[in-house]
């Protein structure tokens, strides 16, 4: 999928967030976004993912503009924090997978996706005993169903055991090789066996975007 | 009422009544627990409450409209209050869209303006009377057909809605922002099934009555909850709770002598109060048996 973000200006009430942020991706990029706390990336991907509004012109998703997106389904998103979901009622791993599976991918394809993210075990658990980690790997795969084209990934990794996330960013890296974009944001893109090909700084709002020399992958 | 001396088993086949009542109490014993578990997720339990209050405006409405005015072509004073529970439900989505922040505030507002109507009309009709007092505890034991036809047929339409959109209402309830980004109209969804909820509410008040209408809905989830096992088998356990308070208190209000909505109520909570307890007590023998098992180690 194609991004294409000019001159987006963003804030929430008084405070101006995002500020002229510009810049320009291809299907099958790998774009890592990094910043300080607070600088404005999540507010970032919540606008190109339609969650906070902005204007028209300022956003395309493959060359539409995102004013006019009715349904974002064909990006997977795994967010920062998952203050939206409401835990306490009991509702098992896999009922959650099903729910979310609106383009009808087949059973095997959603087996495959646990076992690659390595939950195959936690189908049958009550998503209310699972821990953080493993919560969060639930929501990974869950951005993975629904044939994405885009994976938008906020920091996805936090509170994943060092095993798993190596496990996870080869995951990623493959689907990217499979054309898949991937906008990963993350604090620590050294330690990370990600291999993009762009970086977008943000520092006060502001974006510095620089391709980058892509890694062997391995 | 009549007097228990048959036992009830026997009286189910003698007395015609018994018989309805029974079978008003199992659907809707089937229908409110199921609703009952995408108000608790959504954290709306107090809705059933507002919505209940609304619908006795209704009711003392048809009261002064056909005893006072003698509109008697109305009929039964249930249809007025499906339409107040229904314009309540109206007046609480307005509301919460006034008040983005303050969601919960649009409750108390239908809540006090149901109880101020009703009071209004009650006593315009004559003040207190015996349809009052089946209004407020329930009425099980004088359904008739026209009321097995309602729910009946209110009961089956939801149950096919819920399987046609299963996937889209579990997203939504649990995962507001997730069934956002797949498409599914949320504001569409929530009036639909607002609509819905205002429906089955003023439909149980003949049931449990107005008092104990929220009950009916939340008391059986709540016990569900606790021992559940997955989304499906907690709706399951929870319709089965519901039954049993049914059949159970229907029982007990025949030899007691009883409002059926009281004793419906009162097992359903002391069912919940066994599964808290029983859970409990499970927890700490579990407990128990690991502290043990490290010991012998
Ligand atoms: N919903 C909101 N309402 C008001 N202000 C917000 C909201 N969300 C974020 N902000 C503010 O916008 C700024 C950017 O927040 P954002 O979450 O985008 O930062 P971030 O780069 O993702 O930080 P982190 O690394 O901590 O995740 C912060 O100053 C924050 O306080
Ligand atoms: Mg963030």
């Amino acid at each position: 999928m194609r991004v294409n973000v000019t001159n987006l200006t963003f804030g929430y009430d008084y405070r101006t967030v995002l500020k002229d942020l510009s810049f320009k991706i291809n299907s099958g990029d790998f774009l890592a976004v990094i910043g300080n706390n607070g600088s404005g990336k999540s507010t970032l991907i919540k606008c190109m993912l339609g969650i906070n509004k902005v204007g028209p012109n300022q956003i395309f998703l493959d060359d539409v503009d995102i004013a006019t997106y009715k349904s974002f389904i064909n990006i997977g998103y795994v967010p920062q924090k998952f203050d939206d979901f409401n835990y306490e009622f009991p509702i098992t791993v896999n009922e959650i997978l099903t729910a979310s599976n609106i383009s009808n991918i087949t059973e095997d394809s959603k087996l495959e996706i646990l076992d690659k993210i390595g939950i195959l075990e936690l189908q049958h658990e009550n998503i209310n005993n699972l821990s953080g980690g493993q919560l969060q790997r639930v929501f990974i795969v869950r951005s993975l169903m629904n044939n994405p084209k885009m994976l938008i990934l906020d920091e996805p990794t936090v509170g994943v055991d060092r095993k798993n996330v190596e496990a996870f960013y080869k995951t990623v890296n493959e689907l990217n090789k499979d054309g898949i974009t991937i906008i990963l944001i993350t604090h620590n893109i050294h330690e990370s066996n990600a291999n993009y090909s762009h970086v977008l700084s943000i520092h006060n709002g502001e974006g510095v975007f620089q391709e980058v020399e892509r890694g062997d992958d391995e | 009422m009549i007097l228990a001396d048959a036992p009830f088993i026997v009286a189910l086949f003698d007395y015609p009544f018994l018989r309805y009542a029974l079978i008003a109490g199992l659907i809707m014993g089937f229908i409110t627990p199921l609703i009952g578990s995408f108000v608790i997720i959504r954290r709306l339990s107090f809705i059933a409450d507002t919505l209940s209050h609304f619908s006795l405006a209704g009711l003392s409405i048809g009261l002064f409209l056909i005893n006072t005015i003698g509109m008697d072509f109305i009929g039964d004073p249930l249809y007025l209050a499906i339409i107040a529970s229904v314009i309540g439900a109206f007046i609480i989505e307005i509301l919460r869209g006034y008040y983005q922040n303050y969601k919960e505030i649009s409750m108390p507002i239908v809540m006090s303006l149901g109880t101020a109507l009703s009071a209004l009309f009650i006593s315009l009709s004559g003040g207190w009377n015996s349809s009052i007092y089946n209004f407020l505890f329930g009425s099980l034991l004088t359904v008739g057909d026209e009321y097995l036809a309602i729910i009946s047929i209110t009961t089956a339409s939801v149950l096919i809605l819920i399987i046609i959109f299963y996937k889209q209402i579990v997203l939504v309830s649990f995962d507001e922002q997730y069934a956002r980004l797949v498409g599914i109209k949320i504001g569409r969804f929530q009036f639909a099934s607002t609509l819905i909820l205002s429906l089955v509410v003023s439909l149980s008040i003949v049931t449990v009555g107005v008092l104990l209408v929220s009950s009916l809905m939340i008391i059986p989830v709540a016990a569900a909850m606790k021992i559940g096992k997955s989304f499906r088998n907690t709706m399951t356990i929870s319709i089965i709770f519901s039954e049993i308070s049914v059949i159970f208190g229907l029982w007990i209000s025949y030899e007691l002598d009883i409002p059926p909505g009281a004793t419906i109520v009162l097992i359903n909570i002391l069912i919940l109060v066994l599964v808290v307890l029983i859970n409990k007590i499970f927890v700490s023998k579990r407990i128990k048996q690991a502290q043990k098992e490290i010991q012998t180690k």
